[in-house]
């Protein structure tokens, strides 16, 4: 699946004219986020005025001007690099085949990267495609990607209760502490005071990568959108022991435990003379997902309750928009803390860290500029500079959630233009 | 309340009637009281359902038998006071967990006797405990909650439900099944209500699953020594538990699920928390992934796996380098499982063991994380651990206190408890009397020392749940495993058992604040705190020591069971089970709580006995009883031809001499292959020589003749004559020379100068000690030929049974101070002054003079104890280490140690 989705992408953004991008190279998956000044955006509704200022006027700022474009977000499996090498290298020839030979370019070329495989695949950027990695740490990046995210882009955060999507307004002012639960892999909770302001507080190795691996092993599903997509039919009153399978059908409700609480996840699977072909795969998709949505909720809200803290953003590659996900870490959240902490979830959850990654580009090259932020510097064009995530539905099939922004970038600096000047 | 005895008769059952009539004839004692002992009162908050109809269950003075984390491990009930049955289940997700109690075979054997001690010691006040003890054991079952029928069976087969298949049946038996009530908790309380109704026709009383846990728990954490201790690294340290500061911590039951509870006081907590990935996740999705068919399977496959095969570890991210900026090292686990996402693995392709590592890692460290999370939520810094997933496990145990160390960065602490898995079932089975819980005499508690557990935790694992017979018998179980005999051993009703406990003193800690209420008069003793100095040596030594006695211990029990084959068999069986407990205790000193020399010999006394030989020594203690009396009056004709300062002297020398019969000295018994008893006494005489060793302490400047302190306590000196003791407590050793030409003639002496004096003795044997049983035969057999002691047997009630064979006229004027027997609660060459029978409390109250006889009572224990009164310890020191140790000496030195109250 994730194959088809870079295909399209790749045929669709060949003409990207991409100047900046950024990796967050985790456990499981691999993120890119690139910024494109691509042409096909202006085609969109409200912004005739872009594709002029795509050529930017210098802001005030002699060294520095103003790109308009696109926001990119890419994602692979990290044990499938190859095809993550082969997409950068398409791109990258895309860009400087026509006016770049020269092999020995190679380590001039830096792009930033966070995640553990920054570490981890260095060496094999640099012999593949001549990138140095300019390694941003993770939890940096995870929330500068967040707090760029709450701050620029409109409707970003929303809660999920009972299958409805609420989008959820930030009073910037407003906006810390929270709690960001991070769930890749595994799960990292850091708690956020301000912009570079955090504390990684908590975290728990039962998460993304632990749904799909006991998932695979127990259905022998290949990907996780297929287990997921069998969590949809499955029910999991057939593997979990329930409260009322204990009481015999009724409430515990002296300690507020309904009959149909979950008492332990897969205890079902105890008694019965039942082997694991017995067993459903969807009802044991159901089961996991439930199990590790559940617990990392709780967790969540443990830590939020132990700082204070009454926001909880999740983002990270887990949730994946899945309703039932979110409606279970959302229910756990609402379940412990009494209705008081709030569940909220992000519309780029899975590219946190990769966005922060490209936050940091900052130091006098490039800067990814709020449109809040340009709205006040250049108020004649805020009509045309708000951020314009897709409707969500447009968003996740065509592009993938793609964002319009403005980059201010140094003009004497672009990643591809170094190796136009070697 | 007297008035209301007819109302009794007419609502409460046949069961209390009994009781009742039985309590009244002894007793003068204050209605009040007997009212607030009473089951009919409407207690606040007490449920509706109570049974009336059964009698109430005295659970002071109880112990814990046998071994919680497996099965069968019982709790001693020595001072219940009916031959009642009790049972209480807790029926969770996964397992039932079953407790029961029987009572002893038949213990009334004298109860005139101790009717009468009671009476003189004036303990009929109404106190319950002072009853005649009968005492019984809670015995611990589990079952698969899929397996009820199994656990009805078991219930039907020892017919638990109504009164129990070795107690006496109650008149009214067949009704009384009609309504009985079972004390139940757990979710299947309710779920299988009706089941039980319709199998066995009993109703089931709901308990409050949470109530049960927090009432098990507190009763563990304060009636049980060592209950609590830390897991870190392999690492096992038992803590001491300060009662007044127990409060508030956090209880963590892990069972199918987890709850969390905070708990603030006794029948004060709340549930604060929990989590659904508990036991049973462990356990149902080991199954699915690895077709293990148990619990205990699939634990003992984590013992061989790898979790890196399956785990995601941050050095596999960062590839091979730690995240150091947030302190996770390499090898910390990034993502559960998450290794088994990108290869093109199939499940059949890992390690069932890596899986099942994975997975108890896992759930251990979450739970441990929560569990953390809301200790810190409300400030606690200390955080229990149960429930039967844990099981001893020491990865498991490891893994959660990892956890809670990791994240509260060591401000918090993981404590597990040995008796994890029955904390509901003991809630629900103390539920029975909520009120008799306030005054539960913890004190007393003891615990036996489990026959499995040589066998579980560790390398090795006990057997998996098994067949029914697997649970009604531990012990037979084990028979045929040590021996691999298949046919069946007889199986006895476990007929005797330990009363009251003993333990060295631990090293560290505050005594128990409960131990003084015990203590009461010149017991108010100050034990020392240290851990008896020989356990400190190369630990090996008493193990060897012990090893190498054990074949002619062997011998003895074979011979006392006459030596039949099924004699052999288990004597066999008891070698294999003993040397077992050696070698885990070698490998592991604190397999079993804090193990002092002591409780090592206990150790052996409680195996012998779950062997069914209940005294080994019994033929060759009655031999030299019956030699040793048959010189007796020679002996005190010798003694009363002496001068008063002679006599006192040849008394405390013959005591010293008699002490050389010890079948537990290796030494000594080589000696009685040489010599008669008598001949073996006299040369043992002859060669006494003071100063005796206790004066020549080098390090510790004492009085220099310890004797000659004594004498002047006793005789005074000059014109001047001291105040007889008004009562005298001796505590006895051997059977034989020891008690019948060494102590008996002292306390003859004792009783002459105006003294009552008590012996104490064992409640059970040990070795050759003499027992509670056998002195008034001896004494009677003594009277025969001495007019002080039959006096004062006579007063003390001892020759109440026998006075109709010895009356032949020698009527006394003068009313005798009495000479009584008392047991002390033990069985056990050795004697906690904090664990004694009430009997023996209540008879310190009054005395003023102690005297401890034997290496295991005045050396090997309580050689540094401080009385609140006179105190004379005297032993012949058999063993050339100790002596060499202890006093510097040789082996047959002898120790007089005189301390005046302090």
């Amino acid at each position: 699946m994730e194959g088809k989705r870079i295909d399209g992408k790749l045929d669709s953004s060949s003409d990207d004219a991409i100047s900046h991008l950024s990796i967050d190279i985790g456990g499981s998956l691999i993120k890119i986020v690139y910024f494109s000044t691509n042409s096909k955006c202006i085609t969109n509704d409200e912004a005739p005025a872009i594709s002029k200022e795509r050529q930017e006027v210098p802001n005030g700022d002699l060294n520095h001007h103003i790109l308009s474009g696109r926001l990119y977000f890419v994602k692979f499996e990290t044990s499938k690099i190859e095809d993550c090498i082969k997409f950068l290298s398409f791109k990258k020839l895309q860009q400087c085949g026509a006016q770049c030979h020269h092999s020995h370019a190679v380590d001039k070329i830096k792009i930033k990267a966070t995640g553990g495989g920054a570490f981890k695949f260095a060496d094999l950027f640099r012999d593949k495609l001549g990138i140095t990695l300019d390694k941003v740490e993770e939890m940096e990046s995870l929330v500068a990607g967040a707090n760029f995210l709450l701050k620029a882009v409109n409707n970003e955060a929303y809660t999920y209760i009972g299958g409805q999507k609420e989008y959820v307004q930030i009073d910037q002012n407003d906006l810390y502490p929270y709690l960001l639960v991070n769930i890749g892999s595994g799960v990292s909770m850091i708690k956020v005071d301000g912009d570079g302001k955090f504390q990684r507080v908590s975290g728990t190795s039962v998460g993304g990568g632990t749904f799909l691996g006991l998932g695979k092993l127990l259905t022998k599903c290949q990907s996780f959108d297929e287990l997921l997509e069998l969590s949809h039919q499955g029910n999991n009153r057939v593997v979990d022991m329930l409260v009322g399978d204990i009481y015999g059908g009724l409430d515990y409700s002296k300690i507020g435990l309904t009959s149909t609480a979950i008492a332990s996840s897969f205890g079902k699977a105890i008694s019965e003379n039942k082997e694991l072909e017995d067993y459903k795969p969807e009802d044991i998709a159901r089961s996991l997902l439930r199990m590790i949505s559940n617990n990392i909720g709780q967790i969540a809200y443990l830590n939020a309750l132990r700082f204070g803290l009454k926001r909880i953003f999740l983002g990270g590659f887990f949730i994946r928009d899945h309703a039932y996900t979110m409606d279970t870490i959302s229910v756990a959240v609402d379940f412990w803390s009494k209705g008081e902490a709030k569940a909220m979830f992000l519309r780029h959850e899975g590219f946190l860290g990769a966005l922060g990654a490209f936050m940091n580009y900052k130091d006098g090259n490039a800067e990814l500029v709020p449109p809040q932020l340009l709205e006040q510097q250049s108020p004649k064009s805020s009509s045309c500079i708000v951020d314009r995530i897709h409707n969500s539905t447009r968003v996740q099939e065509n592009e993938n959630g793609a964002i319009d922004c403005r980059l201010r970038v140094s003009s004497s600096f672009k990643i591809y233009d170094e190796v136009k000047r070697c | 309340m007297a008035s209301t005895t007819t109302e009794n008769h007419s609502n409460i059952g046949t069961d209390d009637i009994n009781e009742e009539t039985q309590q009244q004839i002894p007793e003068k004692d204050s209605i009040v009281e007997k009212g607030g002992e009473k089951d009919m009162a409407p207690l606040p908050g007490g449920s509706i359902h109570r049974s009336s109809s059964r009698p109430q269950l005295d659970v002071s003075g109880a112990a814990i038998q046998g071994n919680f984390e497996e099965k069968d491990p019982t709790i001693l009930l020595p001072n219940q006071s009916d031959d009642i049955s009790h049972l209480a289940l807790d029926i969770g997700g996964s397992l039932i967990k079953l407790i029961y109690f029987s009572r002893h075979a038949d213990w009334q054997v004298d109860d005139r006797r101790k009717r009468k001690v009671k009476e003189r010691l004036g303990v009929s006040n109404g106190n319950r405990r002072s009853f005649p003890i009968l005492g019984g054991r809670l015995h611990f079952v589990k079952f698969e909650t899929s397996k009820i029928n199994e656990c009805l069976d078991f219930i039907h087969s020892k017919q638990l439900h109504c009164g129990g298949i070795d107690s006496p049946r109650w008149p009214s038996d067949a009704s009384q099944s009609e309504n009985a009530v079972i004390k139940a908790t757990g979710g299947g309380a309710y779920k299988f209500a009706d089941l039980f109704k319709e199998r066995l026709g009993v109703s089931i009383e709901k308990e409050d699953e949470m109530n049960c846990l927090v009432a098990g728990a507190n009763f563990l954490l304060k009636a049980i020594r060592h209950e609590a201790f830390t897991h870190m690294e392999g690492h096992k340290e038992f803590v001491q538990i300060d009662q007044i500061d127990l409060f508030p911590y956090l209880l963590v039951n892990i069972g199918s699920g987890v709850s969390m509870i905070k708990v603030d006081g006794d029948g004060k907590f709340q549930r604060v928390s929990g989590t659904n990935v508990g036991g049973g996740t462990y356990w149902g999705l080991g199954r699915l992934l690895t077709k293990c068919h148990s619990f205990d399977e699939l634990l003992e496959l984590s013992q061989r796996g790898d979790n890196r095969t399956i785990d995601m570890l941050v050095g596999d991210i960062y590839g091979g380098m730690d995240y150091s900026k947030i302190g996770l090292s390499a090898s910390t686990i990034a993502s559960s499982f998450g290794k088994t996402i990108s290869e093109n693995k199939e499940l059949e392709d890992y390690k069932p063991e890596d899986i099942s590592l994975s997975l108890l890692r896992m759930i251990s460290y979450n739970i441990g994380q929560i569990a953390y999370l809301n200790a810190l939520r409300f400030g606690l810094k200390r955080i229990f651990f149960g429930g039967f997933f844990i099981r001893g496990h020491a990865y498991t145990m490891d893994t959660i206190s990892f956890a809670v160390q990791f994240w509260s960065k060591g401000e918090a602490q993981a404590m597990f408890l040995r008796h994890e898995g029955f904390l509901g079932a003991l809630g629900a089975f103390m539920s029975y009397e909520k009120h008799g819980l306030d005054d539960l005499m913890v004190h007393q508690l003891v615990e036996r020392f489990p026959m499995g557990a040589p066998y579980i935790g560790g390398n090795v694992h006990g057997p998996p749940l098994g067949d029914l017979n697997e649970k009604i018998s531990w012990m037979e179980k084990f028979v045929r495993k040590g021996t691999e005999i298949t046919a069946p051993v007889p199986m006895a009703p476990p007929a005797t058992t330990g009363l009251g406990g003993f333990e060295v003193p631990s090293s560290k800690g505050v005594l128990r604040p409960d131990a003084s209420k015990l203590n009461v008069g010149v017991l108010h003793l100050v034990p020392s705190l240290e851990v008896f100095p020989l356990l400190a040596d190369p630990k090996t030594y008493w193990f060897t020591v012990l090893s190498e006695h054990l074949s002619d211990l062997v011998d003895k029990a074979v011979a006392s069971e006459g030596g039949t084959d099924d004699a052999k068999r288990r004597g066999d069986a008891f070698a294999r089970a003993f040397s077992a407990h050696l070698a885990r205790l070698m490998e592991e000193p604190a397999a079993y709580g804090k193990l002092g020399l002591a409780n090592l010999l206990e150790l052996r006394e409680e195996c012998l006995r779950e062997f069914h030989f209940f005294d080994a020594y019994r033929t060759i203690k009655q031999r030299e009883n019956e030699a040793s009396l048959a010189v007796l009056p020679d002996l005190l004709m010798e003694l009363d031809s002496l001068t008063e300062d002679m006599r006192l002297l040849t008394l405390i020398e013959g005591v010293l001499a008699a002490n050389i019969f010890d079948w537990g000295s290796r030494a000594c018994v080589d000696l009685y292959h040489k010599g008669t008893i008598i001949e073996i006494y006299r040369m043992s005489r002859k060669k006494m020589q003071r100063p005796w060793r206790a004066s020549e302490r080098k390090n510790n400047i004492r009085e220099v003749d310890d004797f000659d302190a004594f004498k002047e306590r006793m005789l005074g000196s000059g014109d001047r004559k001291p105040q007889p003791h008004k009562r005298a407590l001796l505590f006895v050793d051997n059977s034989g020379a020891d008690i019948v030409l060494g102590m008996l003639p002292l306390a003859r002496e004792l009783l002459r100068r105006g003294t009552e004096v008590v012996l104490v003795a064992n409640s059970l044997p040990a070795l050759n000690d003499v027992t509670a049983m056998e002195l008034p035969d001896i004494v009677a057999e003594a009277a025969k030929h001495c007019d002080i002691l039959r006096g004062a047997a006579e007063a003390g009630g001892l020759l109440v049974d026998a006075m109709s064979n010895i009356q032949d006229g020698h009527k006394k004027d003068t009313p005798s101070v009495p000479l009584m027997v008392v047991e002390n609660g033990c069985g056990s060459p050795c004697i906690d002054f904090r664990q004694v029978s009430s009997e023996l409390a209540a008879a310190a109250k009054d005395a003023d003079l102690v005297i401890l006889e034997g290496m295991g009572r005045s050396l090997h224990t309580n050689y540094n104890a401080k009385f609140k009164c006179d105190a004379l310890k005297l032993a012949m020191v058999k063993n050339q280490r100790l002596a060499a140790k202890l006093v510097e000496g040789n082996i047959y030195d002898c120790v007089c140690r005189y301390e005046p109250a302090s």
